[in-house]
């Protein structure tokens, strides 16, 4: 059977795929039929009826959002007769709307005023006896019940793009209402998703609302600098108050293609506020002259990456970006098996994958993108989906199929179990093979904890599935066995069809990582820490000694999990200085920092394309134009796997490096709306462990740091691992994220 | 409208005034001269004066003890009108007349209330910028902000602002029923009720 069907949408021929809607087809086509549930990136909600459309022998109205199309049928979507039932719908959704559009948040960007415009509603032949509604609030956001029209969108989001789950319709006729799903009051992880779909004003931001109206918000385009999903957002600024400069006012996405999570919906004032002054310059460009070293963080931008390569090579300073590093390791073994430098997959590749394995992330709290990405994977393609992870996660249990628990530190043993299971039948080379027959699989097994069923359950669920990716996330970069770790998923990516993502951890680690020559940190004198410890600070954080723009006060582009550039632009003005001022006096030359875009490496997979060539936008058909993605580089293959060794063990009082929801780094710990957990969440089980109960300060030492926190026991938690925050702290980044810790009250 | 159209001014009453031909020779300017110098003219007019003193027919205003009447749709400093029925204010803080005004002088800051209403937090107008054009008051929704009869906003700097408190109408105003409505540009026409349709069911 053809895949493709020719039908006739108003006398034009058409085509669709396989599983596309008429309404697709027609969206595809330019042709315009009106709706008002339907959003593109969740299955069809079908409660508007405004889609409808006439087919030739077909009697009644068909739903052009969720019929697909037969071969050769006529769609109309123009009548008399559609006119009149449409206006009636209008009519309807417009039954008992509170007239209050003047100080409505929508201000215009109304969707219900746009149809009620368009199909020229003059009257109302309806009515309806008016309810009391109470206006909600459930934290960030707000909820209007009597402006709802109950699209549905809301709860079609929250449930199949984001995997919350956590409003539902109340159903009830005319009272129908949204609430929060099984509670009293909404408890999600505030991705503000159900805020971008609504239509109308029911579902606001809290924090936003009756502040500002649509058209007085200048649009910024740029690119969410929290996480490295790379999200694509508008910063929206006007003035704040009277006399004031302007400022970010909110933010919002392209929600019919594209989601945002909480951190990037409503983090985005973490640009630096204060000023930096003349003296301090002058100090900083001392400082960078008598530099040994140069230690930065992975937040920044691909130009000042390469404006630091670049004093590197000038001044013969040392770069410290442990993040990185580890980073670049772990993706250096990665091509020394693969071949190349990029690894295969993208976001696009897992929400369209039947088949997910993630291992070594939290994914949830560590990229809310990826995560969106597997429950639309889950909900639209039916996905299995493999979590194998230390720590189970309840945000993650309505989307996993398979929970795969195995210890701490065993992450090289469960990678070799797996490429055991994968490549059973394939045809790997002799030394591949040679290295899969010598594993000792009853130690790994034992060690590991995973048992010989749940592979076999894999290999079972896998067998009928086609588009298949594995994901690793960033507990394996500072692994002891991080190589072979790298080479083992190489191996399974070059011998299966499995496509490869692999989560860098900060916004740009992947992009400092393809730029920087990075060497291993030591503990020496003069060092300059850019965004990062040092002796001289330069950071764009408190407590520097010079000043610098945040993420969101400069211009400049950073590398997604996508492999994808991508460009920041600037939304709040920084009044200071940047990075490219002081080492012009040092003498680089370049007169703008984004004049570094179009001289970025190559070697990497760079294109020399100017900064002001970039584009930012999708399109209307929900193309990325964002950007570019960076050429594929072929590297040599000479790596070789190593026989698995002795797994670690971790007992005791465990801790995991684990950010709370939405929050991220010490930018995200800057931002006023998003809540600030410190504490250290663990299970009860964890608690009996450590001799510790809820609510008790405690004394935390790992590595070589000692930090205090409160202890919080978390239900939802299992085993004995607790998970310890790190946005509100300083880590080092080349320790493994599961750490023996001991713990002690403190009075 | 017929008195306008006719444009024959030779009817109606209109007459030439008798005035002497202008002197065009050098003796001529002279003797006009002389004649003008002794004729007394000046006292004519301190005559009139004179008179008007002892009369007490005094025709002066002593500003700014004393004012004239301004034309009920005069357009001056703003006005934040009350509601008649509660005595709030009738503002809701759309933001249409800092969008449409042209001079760019108007300046405002709403938030969400206790009550979860739209507040107006902060409203100003420059008035060393306002062009006292009234679009303002024509776009405001709610007949809310207005132009008043208060015409003197002297001020020692070119930035001179009034706030939304100084233009709001005092609440022992209302109670003393003495809110005054604006006539001009923006204000409801007469006989409005009679034109206004009932929302939102059919009619």
């Amino acid at each position: 059977m053809s895949k493709i069907i020719n039908f006739k949408i108003d006398g034009q021929t058409v085509e669709a795929q396989k599983g596309e809607t008429i309404l697709q087809v027609a969206r595809k086509n330019d042709i315009y039929i009106p709706t008002m549930c339907y959003i593109e990136k969740t299955s069809a909600c079908a409660s508007c009826r405004m889609c409808v459309v006439e087919a030739e022998g077909v009697d009644g109205f068909v739903l052009s959002c969720n019929t697909p199309p037969t071969e050769g049928i006529e769609i109309t979507t123009n009548t008399v007769a559609l006119e009149e039932e449409r206006v009636n719908i209008m009519k309807l959704y417009d039954v008992n709307h509170p007239l209050e559009c003047g100080v409505c948040d929508k201000s215009g960007e109304c969707d219900l005023q746009n149809k009620t415009l368009e199909f020229n509603v003059g009257q109302q032949n309806f009515s309806a006896k008016d309810q009391q509604r109470k206006i909600e609030h459930w934290g960030l956001i707000n909820y209007d019940p009597s402006l709802c029209i109950m699209c549905e969108k809301c709860t079609h989001v929250c449930n199949e793009v984001i995997g919350d789950d956590a409003i539902d319709v109340k159903f009830g006729g005319y009272g129908s209402t949204i609430i929060p799903k099984n509670a009293e009051t909404l408890d999600c992880t505030f991705c503000g998703e159900c805020i971008a779909v609504c239509p109308v004003g029911a579902l606001v931001s809290s924090d936003f609302q009756y502040s500002a109206n649509a058209w007085e918000l200048s649009r910024i385009p740029s690119t969410c600098a929290h996480c490295s999903a790379g999200c694509s957002l508008e910063y929206e600024t006007r003035h704040h108050g009277i006399n004031t400069e302007s400022t970010i006012h909110r933010v919002k996405n392209n929600f019919e293609f594209t989601s945002l999570c909480g951190a990037g919906r409503f983090g985005f004032d973490f640009q630096n506020k204060s000023v930096s002054d003349n003296a301090a310059f002058d100090k900083a460009v001392e400082a960078l002259k008598n530099a040994n070293a140069i230690r930065f963080s992975s937040i920044i931008t691909n130009e000042e990456a390469q404006i630091l390569q670049l004093l590197k090579e000038k001044l013969d300073v040392k770069l410290f970006n442990e993040d990185a590093r580890k980073f670049s390791e772990f993706m250096k073994a990665y091509s020394s098996v693969s071949g190349k430098k990029h690894h295969s997959g993208s976001l696009d590749a897992i929400k369209q994958a039947d088949g997910i394995i993630i291992i070594g992330s939290r994914i949830a709290t560590d990229n809310p993108g990826v995560r969106y990405a597997m429950t639309t994977a889950s909900r639209h393609n039916g996905a299995k989906i493999v979590y194998a992870h230390p720590i189970e996660d309840v945000l993650m249990q309505n989307t996993v199929t398979q929970f795969m628990k195995y210890e701490a530190g065993s992450e090289e043993g469960v990678l070799a179990l797996l490429a055991n299971t994968l490549l059973k039948n394939a045809d790997v080379d002799e030394a591949t093979r040679a290295f899969l027959d010598d594993l000792d699989l009853g130690y790994i097994e034992a060690e590991s904890n995973v048992g010989e069923d749940e592979l076999l359950n894999i290999t079972k669920t896998f067998a009928r599935t086609q588009n298949r990716v594995l994901i690793i996330g960033s507990d394996v970069f500072a692994h002891e066995s991080a190589q072979n770790i790298a080479k083992l998923a190489a191996t399974i990516e070059k011998y299966t069809d499995f496509s490869l993502v692999i989560i860098p951890q900060e916004v740009n680690t992947l992009g400092v990582s393809l730029i920087c020559d990075l060497d291993i940190d030591e503990n020496i004198s003069n060092v300059v820490g850019y965004n990062a410890d040092g002796d001289f600070i330069i950071s764009a954080l408190e407590d520097a000694n010079l000043s610098v723009g945040a993420l969101n006060q400069q211009e400049g582009t950073v590398v997604s999990i996508d492999n994808r550039l991508l460009p920041l632009n600037v939304a709040v003005e920084f009044k200071g200085t940047n990075l490219n001022e002081i080492v012009k006096r040092v003498g680089l030359e370049k007169e703008n920092t984004v004049d570094y875009t179009e001289v970025l490496p190559s070697s990497s997979g760079f294109q020399a394309v100017n900064f002001d060539s970039l584009e930012n936008f999708l399109d209307k058909y929900g193309n990325d134009t964002r950007g570019y993605i960076l050429d594929e580089v072929e590297t040599l293959v000479d790596g070789t796997l190593t026989a698995v060794a002795d797994l670690a063990e971790f007992n005791g009082t465990v801790i995991y490096h684990s950010n709370p929801v939405l929050q991220f780094n010490s930018f995200t710990n800057t931002t006023k709306q998003l809540e600030r957990d410190t504490t250290l969440r663990g299970s009860a089980q964890f608690s009996a462990a450590a001799k510790i109960v809820d609510g008790e300060k405690i004394e935390i030492s790992f590595g070589t740091s000692t930090i205090t926190r409160v202890f919080k026991l978390d239900p939802e938690l299992k085993g004995t691992v607790a998970l310890n925050p790190t946005f509100d702290i300083n880590v080092a980044a080349n320790e493994y994220k599961f750490l023996k810790s001991k713990i002690v009250r403190t009075i | 409208m017929e008195q306008f159209n006719n444009r024959n001014v030779a009817e109606g009453g209109y007459y030439l005034v008798d005035i002497e031909d202008y002197p065009t020779d050098g003796w001529g300017k002279f003797k006009r001269v002389v004649k003008r110098s002794f004729k007394g003219e000046l006292f004519v007019g301190l005559w009139v004066v004179l008179r008007e003193m002892i009369r007490f027919d005094i025709h002066t205003i002593s500003y700014p003890e004393e004012k004239m009447p301004i034309g009920p749709r005069y357009r001056a400093i703003h006005e934040m009108k009350r509601l008649w029925e509660s005595d709030t204010e009738r503002c809701i803080g759309c933001g249409l007349c800092e969008k449409i005004c042209i001079s760019d002088c108007i300046r405002m800051d709403t938030k969400i209330d206790e009550e979860s209403r739209k507040e107006v937090s902060e409203y100003t107008i420059n008035l060393g910028r306002c062009i006292f054009c009234g679009y303002c008051a024509e776009v405001c929704p709610e007949l809310a902000i207005t132009h008043g009869g208060e015409y003197e906003n002297a001020s020692d700097q070119r930035e001179h602002f009034v706030e939304y408190a100084d233009m709001l109408t005092p609440l022992d105003t209302m109670k003393a029923n003495a809110q005054k409505e604006f006539d001009g540009f923006g204000a409801i026409t007469p006989h409005e009720d009679e034109r206004v349709k009932k929302t939102p069911l059919s009619y």
